[in-house]
């Protein structure tokens, strides 16, 4: 599902940000990409949803070059990726359905089809009784499950998840944890991005170890 | 499709209300910018109406000589037929000039005794078609019969051709260059508007660009905006001047006769105004591509 050929990205002139990266991630598949903060993770992820360009190398996403896609092709392939960023990006002066029916809206959903996917990721979230708030209302947990319930509002072939448990205690992370399988459970496939390894190792899945933007080792998931 | 616009309507509506003091600002920069072009266009309608209504009535006089004959009369006839720019023409004997001058003097006829033989010269009238009414067309024309032989003297108000012919030039270029000055500065202006709009949203547009929306889908919105803040501008201006139209203009009649010749025909064209209210869209439209394209490339 993403191919990753010997992709290196420097920032300016001589910030390796990441090394010849090779990484190969099966349809289905959920991986924990780990690391401490720096390694470049996050930039990881961007090169994915071309929001930045690798500086070498090839990226396939889903089959295509996403390094020689034209610049118009680009919103085609981000409505087939679900991504929850790790500042959450909601706007403040929308309802929490509101932020949601934002993305229904870009992908071209009707008012109905809108309705009821927000309220069925709402639920799924737990957060239906909490739709007509604005986001900084909510704690950050809450508003971590908001962010991954737009992520999914166009039913991605692809979630990236930036930190989704950034800082959040131990219990809630897990709640996100559960979450996450449960999207991978229904054929998503899921990319997390975290410096927490316990995380990691608590899920139990192929986990990539990434070291000042190398590839520094990898762990099957114990199975 | 048609709900589609009707939201982005809407929502530009509410953009513009919600822009406040900004939009406004931007509306009326732009009324008063076609303000301004619009009385160039009124003062270049009413100068066209008044040259085509001349230009109707124009014509070449040609005087002849006393001693003509009539075999000369009638070759200067056909010379006079067969040259493309006249359109009609009308001769007018001794006789026939003497006896419409007495008509004129009526009651004066006194004055004529005196005189004795007839003074006046038979001459034709040309009618010149519109497109050979321009100065050089006629220098030539002019020059060409007086060389004809029985001809003494040609008469066309030379002077009035001219200076109208200048005079309009001078009105459409002023109006061109004092026109798109300002229609530059309108569309900066709503640029700066909308420039603000954009950074108001600038997150959702973030947002909206990393979960696949085109770039044209993210300007939409925009581009109405600024549309409906260059009509809303452009109705602002014909509305004022209408207004001027009718209420201050007739007060200048006695000291501009130009004005009173103007007032008494009708205000602008239905065209021209959809033209302005276009126009209006367009500026709009340059002004918020022109904020948009450049947060687009962040
Ligand atoms: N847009 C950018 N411009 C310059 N340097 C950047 C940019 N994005 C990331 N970096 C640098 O690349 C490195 C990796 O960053 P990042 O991918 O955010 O790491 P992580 O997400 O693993 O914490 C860091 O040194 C960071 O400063
Ligand atoms: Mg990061």
């Amino acid at each position: 599902m993403i191919q990753m050929f010997h992709v290196s990205k420097t920032f300016g002139k001589d910030l390796e940000a990441l090394v010849d990266i090779d990484l190969h991630i099966h349809k289905g598949e959920m991986v924990f990409l780990a690391g401490p903060n720096g390694a470049g993770k996050s930039t990881l992820l961007r090169l994915i949803f071309c929001d930045e360009l690798p500086t070498s190398g090839q990226i396939l996403v889903n089959g295509r070059n996403i390094v020689r896609m034209k610049p118009r092709m680009v919103p085609q392939l981000r409505r087939t990726l679900g991504i929850v960023f790790q500042d959450f990006k909601l706007l403040r002066d929308r309802t929490i359905e509101e932020n949601l029916a934002l993305v229904a809206r870009v992908v071209g959903l009707t008012t109905s089809q809108t309705q009821h996917k927000v309220a069925q990721l709402l639920t799924l979230v737990g957060l239906s009784h909490k739709a007509q708030m604005a986001p900084y209302k909510l704690s950050s947990g809450e508003q971590q499950r908001v962010a991954m319930a737009r992520a999914l509002m166009n039913d991605p072939l692809i979630l990236l998840a930036d930190e989704p448990t950034g800082n959040l205690d131990a219990e809630l992370a897990t709640d996100v944890l559960r979450l996450l399988f449960e999207v991978n459970a229904q054929g998503t496939t899921v990319l997390v991005a975290t410096h927490n390894l316990k995380l990691a190792e608590e899920a139990g899945c192929r986990t990539v170890f990434l070291k000042q933007g190398r590839i520094v080792g990898e762990w099957n998931g114990g199975k | 499709m048609v709900e589609k616009l009707k939201y982005l309507l809407t929502h530009a509506l509410i953009n513009v209300v919600r822009a406040g003091w900004g939009s406004l600002a931007s509306i009326a920069s732009i009324a008063v910018s076609f303000v301004i072009i619009g009385i160039f266009v009124l003062v270049i309608q009413h100068f066209n109406a008044l040259i085509a209504e001349w230009q109707e009535q124009f014509q070449v006089s040609v005087f002849l000589d006393d001693q003509i004959t009539p075999l000369q009369v009638n070759m200067l006839k056909r010379r006079i037929e067969n040259e493309a720019a006249v359109k009609a023409f009308t001769f007018t004997s001794k006789e026939e000039a003497l006896t419409s001058f007495r008509r004129e003097l009526k009651g004066q006829e006194s004055l004529l005794e005196g005189l004795g033989d007839n003074p006046l010269p038979a001459s034709f009238q040309l009618k010149i078609r519109e497109e050979y009414q321009s100065s050089e067309a006629l220098k030539g024309l002019s020059a060409f019969l007086s060389r004809l032989e029985g001809v003494e003297d040609i008469q066309y108000g030379q002077e009035w051709v001219e200076r109208m012919t200048r005079a309009e030039r001078l009105i459409r270029l002023l109006g061109a260059i004092i026109g798109s000055v300002l229609t530059l500065g309108a569309a900066m202006i709503v640029s700066n508007t909308i420039r603000l709009a954009v950074y108001a949203r600038a997150q959702e547009i973030e947002i909206m660009r990393l979960v696949g929306a085109t770039k044209a889908y993210i300007r939409a919105p925009f581009l109405v905006e600024g549309m409906l803040q260059g009509s809303l501008g452009a109705a602002l201006a014909l509305g004022v001047l209408f207004a001027a139209y009718r209420f201050v203009a007739p007060t200048f009649n006695v000291v501009s006769p130009l004005f009173s010749i103007g007032a008494s025909r009708g205000f602008l064209e239905s065209s021209m105004m959809a033209g302005l209210v276009g126009g209006g869209a367009a500026i709009g439209a340059l002004g918020s591509s022109l904020a948009v394209n450049r947060f687009l490339k962040m």
